[in-house]
């Protein structure tokens, strides 16, 4: 499963030195070149300052988790690394971010290339009205990343991939809203994996999802990296600590602390962060 | 919200419909509301009576016509639908017998010229209406900040209610001049002698016509598609929308693969709403088309005589036949229409059907 690498050379470098190094968590010195990189990155919208000075290197091949407050901008944080807020009227954005070394926002980066390289998954299933099928290779048509006669075994392998195939093999021209919601929610998932992404962030993927269906989303999720790099939103901070790497603390548009989840968890430097992970407030 | 608690020592009844409590009503003393039954009988009575009175009125109207038109349809034959003679016959001479029916001597009715100019103004003007109509919606609900929206929304709405007359005086004192003597002639010289496009050459005319009706037909009928799929369009969840475009999809593509197969059956609903208005409108198009009797349209720009537009048109002269075999006839031609505009409604449904394999998780309009 590890093929599940873009065809970006500058991250397949970084992710084969990710794989190289010691399995027990990533270095705490990032000596590869990150996935994202972002300095003193500031979002508002309209009048609304939602994000300031948020420092942050997410390492290839890892999980990090971003947990805090509700309204801490943990989604618009998101939404900020897959250049999805472009589209929000008043978006506003200061400091750099780069994707893999690259100016994520340069003005020759093409924001399409960048969402086929940095996919997300929501936290409400968002399936198409198409069929199962379609839904899977929506992407890959987008984007032209396979001949025709290829995208029956690509919707086979992607489903297969999120544990989907057997559910789902014999209706794969039927609607995908019979399916459940854990269901859809793997769907998309599938669709998600199908274009090859470099990067998956997912915002709240697990929510709506019932703990066994919670489990397999992180089973899976565990077994993609590292040929993925894995960016998620929890509110679930036992979450966090099963499935990240690393974990981040957000509050009030500040970025308050990272470090490796354990540390974070056990041990965390920040008044705020103590509060926060020993369920004092949020 | 304040939730309604039952004072101390004052049990909370139970509902009579084991729905549990609601209201206020388990506070008001006993006897000042009306036992629930009585109301719901009477709603549920009501709701039927309502549910049946569409199809009441259907069939009801379906009938009456035909008793009308009997004496025409056996009269006419099926030879209607195809002879293009449209003559009263002489009222003066004694009136002549055939089929058992009585007329006029010398009267002969033909269908053909009318039903083809009915059919081809409504498809010139579906042909035009329908990209219109969804490109303005598109353009509504995706491109305009939200207060002109709302304006263009509500303009037109307002375009939809326009009296069909000023419609048609519009068209056969400006639109159908403005085509004959600037439009037409260039595109009858430049269009190719190919299968259709054909229909685009030779004289153009003086403006009355299949291309002027068509093209009023499809000022009328953008507003009425426009408007539902502006509301259509808007029920397209966002988070849907978002979906495509997070995985990199371009607004067209986006379009290709949420928004409409998101809105298909309802728009289908609406073309068949907008196709049933260009079927049946009577007064616009006999303004604009000629209104002449007999001859096929031969091309575009040919005079024509559509079935609403010469009912209404034939009205008068009709009554004073005798026999009655001339209102008679008009009967027939209205049943015609109105089977027309069924089937048109059928087969859209049927289209839905097919086109909505992909169930919805939720109902859309229309
Ligand atoms: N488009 C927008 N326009 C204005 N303000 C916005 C917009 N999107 C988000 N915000 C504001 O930004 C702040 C952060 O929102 P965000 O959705 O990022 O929070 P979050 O951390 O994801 O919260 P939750 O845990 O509840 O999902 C909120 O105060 C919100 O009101
Ligand atoms: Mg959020």
């Amino acid at each position: 499963m590890t093929d599940a690498v873009g065809t970006h050379t500058g991250t397949e470098t970084a992710l084969r030195q990710a794989e190289a190094g010691p399995a027990a968590g990533p270095p705490r010195e990032v000596a590869f070149t990150p996935a994202f990189s972002c300095r003193g990155v500031g979002v508002g919208f309209g009048a609304k300052t939602v994000l300031e000075g948020v420092d942050l290197d997410i390492a290839p091949g890892t999980v990090t988790a971003l947990v805090g407050p509700t309204g801490c901008g943990k989604t618009t944080f998101l939404r900020t690394l897959n250049r999805l807020n472009d589209r929000v009227p008043g978006f506003r954005r200061s400091g750099t971010i780069s994707l893999v070394g690259e100016d994520l926002y340069d003005r020759h980066m093409d924001p399409l290339v960048v969402r086929r390289r940095v996919g997300m998954l929501f936290q409400r299933p968002n399936p198409f009205p198409l069929s199962i099928h379609e839904n899977v290779i929506a992407g890959v048509k987008a984007h032209r990343l396979a001949p025709r006669s290829e995208l029956r075994s690509i919707t086979e392998r992607s489903l297969r991939e999120v544990g989907l195939w057997e559910a789902v093999a014999d209706r794969l021209g039927s609607s995908p809203f019979r399916l459940s919601g854990g269901q859809q929610q793997l769907l998309c998932l599938a669709r998600a994996l199908a274009v090859r992404p470099d990067v998956l962030l997912l915002d709240e993927p697990t929510s709506s999802l019932d703990p066994v269906s919670t489990e397999a989303v992180e089973d899976l999720l565990r077994s993609l990296v590292p040929g993925l790099t894995i960016v998620i939103v929890t509110h679930n901070l036992a979450q966090a600590r099963r499935l990240a790497d690393r974990t981040v603390f957000f509050h009030g548009g500040r970025m308050v602390e990272t470090g490796e989840t354990a540390e974070l968890f056990e041990n965390p430097q920040q008044e705020e962060t103590r509060n926060y992970v020993s369920g004092r407030f949020g | 919200m304040t939730v309604p608690v039952a004072s101390p020592g004052r049990p909370v009844p139970p509902a009579p419909d084991g729905r549990g409590p609601s209201g206020p009503r388990w506070d008001a003393a006993p006897g000042v509301i009306r036992p629930r039954h009585d109301t719901e009988g009477m709603v549920r009575w009501g709701t039927r009576l309502a549910a049946l009175l569409p199809g009441a009125a259907l069939v009801g109207l379906a009938v009456a016509l035909l008793i009308e038109a009997l004496p025409a349809i056996r009269g006419n034959g099926f030879g209607f639908f195809t002879r293009t003679t449209w003559d009263p016959g002489n009222f003066y001479n004694p009136p002549v017998v055939v089929n058992g029916v009585a007329r006029p001597d010398g009267a002969s009715y033909g269908a053909f010229p009318l039903i083809v100019g009915t059919l081809a103004s409504s498809t010139i003007a579906m042909v035009i209406a329908v990209p219109v109509a969804f490109g303005t919606a598109m353009i509504v609900v995706h491109k305009l900040p939200r207060r002109l929206s709302n304006t263009v929304g509500m303009l037109l709405e307002m375009l939809a209610g326009i009296p069909s007359v000023v419609f048609g005086l519009w068209a056969a004192l400006t639109l159908g001049p403005f085509l004959a003597h600037h439009v037409s002639p260039f595109i009858s010289r430049t269009m190719p002698d190919v299968p259709v496009l054909r229909f685009f050459k030779g004289p153009v005319g003086s403006g009355e016509g299949l291309l002027t009706s068509g093209l009023v037909l499809a000022v009328m009928v953008v507003p009425i598609i426009a408007s539902t799929t502006r509301d259509l369009l808007r029920q397209v969840p966002r988070g849907t929308q978002e979906g495509a475009v997070a995985l990199g999809m371009t607004d067209l593509e986006v379009v290709r693969s949420v928004s409409i197969p998101w809105v298909r059956t309802g728009v289908i609903g609406a073309c068949v709403l907008g196709l049933g208005r260009a079927l049946g409108e009577t007064m616009a198009v006999a303004m604009a088309s000629g209104t002449v009797l007999g001859t096929v349209p031969r091309n575009v720009y040919s005079t024509f005589g559509s079935m609403a537009g010469v009912i209404v048109s034939q009205l008068d002269s009709a009554l004073t036949d005798a026999t009655g075999f001339a209102v008679e006839t008009l009967a027939y031609l209205g049943l015609v229409l109105l089977a027309m505009s069924l089937l048109a409604n059928i087969g859209a449904r049927l289209l839905v059907r097919r086109a909505s394999t992909t169930a919805l998780p939720v109902g859309r309009g229309i």
